[in-house]
């Protein structure tokens, strides 16, 4: 059907919280990459063979993630007027003992992580309802107690296949409130009031860089997703867009509407194969309901989106080199100015945000800037998610509002090092962040800070090393990366990684000579100050902390040569 | 018009003008490779022409090839800073372009000897030693030549320039431009017979117009097609197929026998 009103939202919206948490049961195992890849998809298999056998009315159904890793296959079920359960480890074997016990009104305890009594969507509230009171709430578990989701708000609740469950948690109705009283301007105020920066990690103020390219003179303007992740250890896109497509188009719908817009990309990269499948889905259902094309709610406001596959380059990330790609030439930066806003895609302005960035926008418009600008600190409003990684006990994915210290990601959500190891380092911002020491965890995350200590915000990845980690290595290997990577064009960014590398390998041969860390730190300067993009200009960092705060292991590797 | 300081002098430019192109103009020394004035659009790749740019209180190093000129700028070719990168990015091209005289000749300016990188060889490439992959030859073959027959392969530190899949390409019309606009001299062909042979370029064979008068090979058939198709100027028929030496001798013999005779 299509939307064409409020009254239209609203009639969908109770039409699909019946599948929510209505009248029947409901199972909904995690089927996002991360579920799937411990055997979700057998699991989902298992229910479905039970309840057929069974012949009883469950509602089974997939939702994304919910980003506890560490406990996947994750399942979540609903027993009508009882709060929602999350169940953790469930394998196959174990469905016919849920199934069981679920029509007897219960379920195994020893798979219960936690209970939620009600769930805020932000838009829209569910409210599941009691029971399970022996059962650990969900803003009591330690893995999930310092969240706040907003970005992440419907992920792992959500069939994100399903573009009426999206619409019955609050979905689609900014984009009506952005459409019939709002004027683009007001919307791009809005975002700037937010203080919401770019989540793809250089920090620009949104509000400002949408401005910038709506105020470009020109005919034609287009907007971009930057969904080319790619740091090693990062995955919050892929999730962001496994779990919740909608969020992401409606955010890009307002974002085309704000801009003067009438098509928006998707840059993917085509290693991320379920979250194409699901955008495909999500905006093939959206076009079906009128909220994509022709006339969006009726007004003359029209917009589509079309999906761009990567090639599999890490440099595509970078906005002029994804520009360079999606025209079908090669992957390469080009120098700015300009900069797309004012000649980007096809020449014309442009404006790419990361997905967090785009995900952001629905919640903003609907709850007001002042609002969000409340969440987080000063300057560094909102929240943002990271993929906690590496060396740490709970692994997944967490969203935190800014200004929470690492002290409090990597002990009190993440637990610590396992095996009773210390905390050495956490790395973060992927291969153009930096490693920050153990003793100076007590930071805030936020992008100053961050950038204080030598690391960079990044885009999310945040990869926890034990005493037992080589830091040596690791600054070698992700020198190797971006010297990989490095799409070849500049001078310094080609070949000072590739010296790098070479005087990296040497010192861990334990050939190096004190003069080659010397030289080590020469290098990153120029590769620094001197490179093209944004890629050559942070990939010295992982060298230039590990030297800061780990001088004496390189000096280590040095003496022994000597 | 606006005004901006390159090195203290004023200096009048069009606003939006590249910084490069001004200083050139001005007999301004600013090393760079990548860089040639038959480009509209500048490429960014060899970084050499590094420049510290004063604006509004603040100061940054940023390659003067792709700086927009604007009013109260303030430039400095040669602050220590800037040498100081300029010369490390030097020893990273004595490391990748060992055989090249003309890094060497540039280097020594900068009272550079050698290198305290490790030095890069590849044999397979046949522009390997002298290469430093700026791109001139790629964007002379595409963008004025249009014929598009080379072009980067792989990336980043395998990064190299080539015909696709390394094969010969009838796209190369053996025009040379590509040797010609070289700033390390890495290019090389040779005229053999009545061909010519682009050899760093996968050997691709290019036939050769033959003088109709002398029977001498005189410039690639495909070059002189292009030039026939795209030139206004319409030669008589009797010294079309002819090659230059021959078109003088027949031109002279016209200036010393009149017409009337």
């Amino acid at each position: 059907m299509r939307v064409r009103s409020l009254d239209d939202l609203k009639a969908i919206a109770q039409r699909a919280l019946e599948k929510l948490c209505g009248r029947r049961i409901r199972i909904a195992v995690g089927l996002a990459t991360c579920g799937i890849a411990t055997g979700a998809e057998e699991v989902y298999s298992a229910f479905l063979k039970g309840i057929e056998s069974l012949k009883r009315d469950i509602l089974l159904t997939k939702v994304g993630c919910i980003g506890y890793c560490r406990e996947e296959p994750i399942v979540n079920v609903v027993i009508p007027g009882k709060a929602l359960l999350l169940l953790s480890r469930v394998r196959p074997e174990d469905a016919s003992e849920i199934l069981k016990n679920l029509i007897d009104g219960d379920v195994p305890r020893e798979k219960i992580v936690c209970r939620v009594k009600e769930w805020d969507h932000l838009l829209e509230k569910i409210h599941y309802g009691d029971g399970f009171t022996d059962v650990s709430l969900y803003e009591d578990t330690p893995f999930f107690k310092h969240q706040r989701k907003i970005v992440l708000r419907n992920a792992g609740i959500i069939n994100p296949e399903d573009i009426e469950e999206y619409i019955a948690v609050g979905g689609y109705r900014s984009l009506y409130k952005a459409l019939t009283e709002m004027t683009p301007e007001m919307v791009i105020e809005e975002v700037k009031r937010s203080g919401l920066r770019g989540r793809g990690g250089a920090g620009f103020p949104t509000g400002l860089k949408w401005e910038i390219t709506a105020k470009s003179e020109s005919d034609e303007r287009y907007i971009i997703c930057n969904a080319d992740e790619g740091d090693p250890g990062a995955y919050m896109n892929r999730n962001e867009m496994e779990s919740d497509p909608h969020s992401l188009i409606e955010g890009m719908i307002i974002g085309g509407y704000a801009i003067g817009a009438k098509e928006g990309i998707i840059y993917v990269r085509a290693e991320y194969p379920l979250a194409i499948s699901r955008l495909q889905i999500a905006i093939e259902q959206s076009r079906r309901y009128g909220l994509l094309g022709e006339n969006i709610f009726g007004t003359d406001f029209s917009f589509d989106i079309r999906i761009v596959k990567g090639a599999g380059a890490f440099v595509c990330g970078e906005e002029t080199a994804m520009i360079a790609s999606i025209e079908g030439e090669t992957g390469r930066p080009r120098p700015r100015p300009p900069f797309p806003a004012e000649k980007g895609l096809w020449g014309k302005p442009t404006n790419i945000n990361n997905v967090e960035t785009w995900c952001n926008i629905p919640v903003i418009v609907y709850k007001g800037g002042e609002w969000f600008s409340k969440i987080g600190t000063k300057n560094n409003t909102g929240t943002k998610v990271f993929s906690l990684v590496g060396e740490v006990q709970r692994v997944g994915l967490v969203e935190v509002p800014l200004g929470t210290s690492l002290k409090r990601i990597v002990y009190d959500i993440g637990n610590g090092c396992p095996d009773g190891l210390k905390v050495k380092a956490v790395q973060i911002g992927g291969p153009s962040g930096g490693c920050i020491p153990e003793g100076l965890l007590d930071i805030p995350v936020d992008y100053e800070s961050l950038k204080e200590v030598g690391s960079i915000m990044g885009s999310g990845g945040m990869v926890v090393m034990s005493e037992r980690t080589s830091m040596v290595e690791t600054a070698a290997f992700f020198v190797s990366f971006t010297s990989e990577e490095s799409c070849g064009k500049c001078a310094p960014c080609r070949e000072g990684l590739k010296q790098m590398l070479n005087i990296l390998n040497k010192i861990l041969m334990g050939k190096g000579s004190p003069s080659d860390l010397e030289l080590l730190k020469e290098l990153s300067e120029t590769i620094k100050t001197t490179s093209l993009c944004g890629l050559g200009q942070t990939a010295p960092n992982p060298v230039l902390t590990t030297i800061k705060y780990f001088k004496e292991e390189y000096e280590e590797l040095i003496k022994r040569y000597d | 018009m606006i005004s901006l300081r390159i090195d203290g002098r004023l200096i009048k430019a069009e606003e939006g003008e590249r910084v490069l192109q001004i200083a050139i103009r001005e007999g301004i020394d600013i090393p760079h490779l990548c860089y040639h004035e038959a480009f509209e659009e500048p490429y960014g790749s060899c970084r050499l022409c590094i420049v510290e740019l004063k604006e509004g209180g603040s100061s940054r190093i940023t390659t003067s090839c792709t700086l927009m000129a604007r009013e109260g700028m303030e430039i400095k070719t040669d602050t220590p800073e800037v040498i100081k990168h300029r010369k490390l990015l030097l020893e990273l091209y004595l490391a990748q372009a060992p055989l090249s005289n003309n890094i060497k000749k540039l280097a020594e300016r900068y009272g550079i000897k050698g290198t305290r990188f490790h030095k890069t060889l590849n044999l397979e490439d046949p522009l390997g030693g002298k290469c430093i992959l700026c791109g001139l030859c790629i964007r002379a073959c595409r963008e004025i030549i249009k014929a598009s027959a080379i072009g980067y392969i792989g990336r980043g530190e395998a990064t190299r320039i080539n015909t696709p899949f390394l094969e010969e390409n009838p796209d190369c019309i053996g025009c040379g431009s590509c040797a010609n606009i070289c700033p390390t001299e890495a290019i090389s062909f040779e005229d053999r017979d009545k061909r010519r042979i682009m050899r760093s370029w996968s050997n691709t064979q290019v036939n050769l117009k033959i003088c109709k008068l002398c029977g001498h090979p005189f410039t690639p058939e495909p070059l002189w097609l292009k030039v026939k198709e795209k030139s206004t100027y319409t030669p008589s028929e009797e010294i079309e197929e002819v090659c230059p030496n021959c078109r003088i001798k027949i031109v002279s013999k016209r200036l010393v026998k009149p017409y009337s005779l």
